[in-house]
């Protein structure tokens, strides 16, 4: 199971963060996701494999120093 | 160290004034030609147009100086203010001083803003600004004494010449057992030997039981400071309550303050990890995108750049409470706990680094081709004490890697350094002899535009190579962010009045990676908004990066996410609980706008503040080399192809780059063309009488200026 954005979505080997915003239905361009402490940039959310368990925050803005 | 000794030159009594709504209303002139000292009267006028911070920072300086000063006479002032808002503990980011000063660097009015306890005591000590004009002969301390009333002007001897040294000194000194009371304003050696010397401005952590440090970095006011020889400025100040900045309305107040602090408590974990990274969660996440500068901003990104990432800070940083004003929940000042310097002065002691933040580590590390954090560490932790701006240094030194590497320079100018990219050795010892003024570090100390004019000029290199690759507009060294891919971005940048700091406007990911910004209006609108709502913390002494650095649950589903205009409506009602003067998001903007152009019309009555002073190096805008063009070339082969309908087949690299530069800079100028017609500004760049008129801003010597300059 992961958690993200207060929804429990089933979990399944190989899922990738592109799957769980396709799962999520969640069209908003994204530039960053965090979870397990790592922080991947959206060019990655193709390949960016996600455990199970864990938490994923969506960052829906950077702003600079 | 040797003994230390503060010699009593003036003492000047004063009633300290009950602080109203935000408001001590009176501001502190010292010249230190003859230790005079006298205080001025704020009158509503100058509230209700230059509302407070770097606005009535400009006022004083406007006053102080006039259009043939330069940055070493004495009447050019250092002024430092906080505003209305600033020292209020329980709102997030509501410490904050803003410098300003003619700059040795640009020749125009500088400013630069700054964490730290000092402009928060100083206004409830009873100023909401202070002027320090004049040279003294002697090292001198000014000593603000708010608790018991009373201003010194003191000769110093034996103060130590470190930055860190000397605010722990003095800090003890006046501290009467209350360090917590006390904050250093003082800066280093390289500023006396640089013209671009930072300010440290200090705060005192209790828990760690020392002077912490927050850099006023850009333009070099640090290097006018010491022109005057001014050794410190001491404040001192207790306490610091809700009601010591006797708000309209408290209770609003402390809501909308419960409403931001628990939003970042809850939030920022989630997001940007500011309170636990602070800025430097940026490193990978630029480098990922092709923002982070690699190689006197060559590139954008490098496989290494992951050794220098929040992971890596996350480990380094000591654990504790790092916020720089009271009551901070963003609290994103960290630092390095005993580390231990490889070289200079300090190789084997174990010091204390405040930071490093993004910046630093882009400037010293990526863009010198350098991706060690312990490196990093050490040359933030030297700029601090030698006062100098960890950005100009990082932005100087790679371009110095870069005429290097190219031969336009070699050994025989360099005093015998291979500045080779990623030589961190030499990176190292060009800065300490930066910070004492020798030979090859005198010239790099001056800054890019000056060593653009002494590559070409005594080393013979290659004037329009040196004006391409050299990283500054204005006289200032850009701030560590690839501007090359977006528009929006070379604005921000080209057109910020100071010069190319982030602090003005930061439209990289809404311009290039959400594309939200197709045409050039929807680019001048967004060069109109951000900067001017990025300048009104300025004005009112707050921290710009609880409004977007950490953003509320459902930011993404309101119409504007990038202007968080939750964050914004909480700011207007912070603002009228404060100053007991209602306000809506939009008389926020109408307040900056007033200052802007009148800081405009300033950089215009010293010379600058036109078009031509708009301009930006090529490199900021594409790929000035074949080896950069190649690097990037299906990004650059399809722009030309599908953005400009060039039919690219059978063309060289350097037959493409000509044409890519060609329609790159038309658009830039496009850009200049849009953004001015949207500021209310003459095709020159100039503020127009209407402007002026409807901004309330039409004084006399505005129109003055505006007239010199043919606009009637």
């Amino acid at each position: 199971m992961v958690l993200v954005g207060g929804r429990e979505i089933a979990w399944r080997e190989g899922m990738t963060i592109a799957d769980l915003l396709r799962e999520l239905n969640d069209p908003f361009p994204y530039p960053v996701a965090r979870f397990d402490g790592r922080a991947v940039t959206a060019q990655e959310f193709e390949r960016a494999t996600v455990p199970d368990n864990v938490e994923v925050f969506l960052v829906s803005l950077v702003a600079g120093g | 160290m040797g003994r230390v000794t503060l010699k009593e030159i003036k003492r000047f009594g004063y009633t300290r004034p009950d602080i109203r709504n935000g408001y001590a209303d009176q501001t502190l002139c010292i010249n230190l030609s003859d230790s005079e000292i006298a205080i001025k009267p704020v009158a509503d006028k100058m509230k209700e147009i230059f509302v407070g911070g770097k606005g009535f920072d400009l006022w004083l300086l406007w006053q102080a100086v006039n259009a043939s000063t330069r940055w070493n006479d004495p009447e050019n002032a250092i002024c430092i203010a906080s505003g209305p808002m600033g020292g209020t503990p329980v709102y997030p980011g509501s410490g904050k001083s803003i410098v300003t000063c003619i700059s040795p660097t640009t020749g125009a009015v500088m400013d630069s803003n700054v964490g730290g306890h000092f402009g928060p005591y100083l206004k409830f000590s009873g100023f909401d600004a202070m002027e320090v004009q004049g040279k003294s002969k002697t090292p001198a301390v000014v000593f603000i004494d708010g608790v018991d009333g009373y201003i010194q002007v003191l000769e110093a001897e034996g103060l130590p010449d470190l930055a860190h040294d000397r605010a722990a000194v003095l800090t003890d000194y006046f501290a009467n057992g209350a360090q917590k009371d006390i904050s250093v304003v003082t800066t280093g050696p390289g500023a006396r030997h640089t013209l671009i010397g930072c300010l440290n401005f200090s705060w005192y952590d209790q828990k760690r039981g020392r002077a912490r440090l927050k850099q006023a970095g850009r333009g070099g006011v640090g290097t006018v400071f010491a022109d005057k020889g001014i050794a410190a400025l001491v404040v001192r100040w207790h306490p610091v309550k809700l009601s010591t900045n006797d708000p309209a309305d408290a209770e609003t107040l402390k809501q909308v303050a419960k409403l931001h602090s628990l939003e970042i408590l809850d939030q920022d974990p989630k997001q940007n990890h500011m309170s636990s990274v602070g800025t430097a969660h940026l490193v990978t996440i630029m480098n990922d995108y092709d923002l982070l500068p690699v190689r006197n901003y060559r590139y954008g990104s490098h496989p290494d750049a992951p050794l220098m990432g929040e992971e890596v800070f996350l480990k380094l940083f000591d654990k504790g409470f790092d916020g720089c004003w009271i009551g901070c929940t963003l609290s994103c000042a960290h630092g390095v706990r005993d580390f231990v310097p490889v070289s200079g002065p300090c190789k084997g002691q174990k010091v204390f680094v405040d930071g490093p933040e993004y910046e630093t580590i882009a400037g010293c590390g990526s863009n010198c081709g350098i991706f060690d954090p312990h490196h990093v560490v050490e040359m933030n932790y030297y700029c601090d004490t030698y006062g100098l701006d960890s950005i100009s240094v990082g932005t100087s030194i790679a371009f110095a890697m870069e005429c290097f590497e190219t031969g336009l320079i070699d050994r025989t100018q360099t005093g015998g350094l291979d500045l080779s990219f990623g030589n961190k050795e030499s990176a190292l010892e060009l800065l300490h002899r930066m910070a004492r003024g020798e030979g090859f570090g005198r010239i790099v100390g001056q800054g890019v535009r000056r060593m653009k004019e002494i590559f070409a000029g005594s080393f013979a290199a290659d004037p329009a190579l040196l004006a391409d690759i050299g990283m500054e507009a204005k006289g200032l060294e850009f701030s560590e962010y690839m501007s090359k891919e977006s528009l929006a971005q070379q604005g921000g940048y080209g057109l910020a009045l100071k010069g190319p700091q982030h602090d003005e406007a930061w439209l990289i990911f809404l311009d290039m990676v959400h594309n939200l910004l197709p045409t050039f209006d929807k680019k001048a609108e967004s060069l109109h908004w951000f900067p001017l709502f990025r300048t009104w913390f300025g004005l009112c002494g707050l921290c710009k990066l609880p409004w977007n650095d950490v953003t509320p649950a459902d930011n993404k589903e309101t119409a504007e996410p990038a202007k968080v205009m939750k964050h914004v409506e909480w700011y207007a009602r912070y603002y009228g609980a404060v100053t007991g003067k209602e306000a809506a998001p939009d008389d926020l903007i109408m307040m900056s706008e007033r200052v802007y152009n009148f800081q405009r019309v300033f950089c215009l009555r010293m010379g600058f503040g036109r078009r031509e002073h708009d301009a930006i190096p090529y490199r900021a805008m594409g790929p000035v080399t074949v080896d950069e063009y190649e690097s990037r070339v299906e990004r650059y082969d399809s722009q030309l192809k599908e953005l400009h309908n060039v039919d690219i087949d059978g063309m060289g690299t350097k037959e493409k780059m000509a044409l890519l530069r060609r329609l790159r800079e038309q658009r830039y100028e496009q850009l200049k063309d849009a953004v001015y017609e949207r500021r209310g500004w003459t095709a020159d760049g100039i503020p127009t009488l209407a402007t002026v008129k409807r901004l309330g801003i039409d004084f006399p010597e505005v129109i003055d200026v505006l007239k010199k300059h043919g606009v009637a």
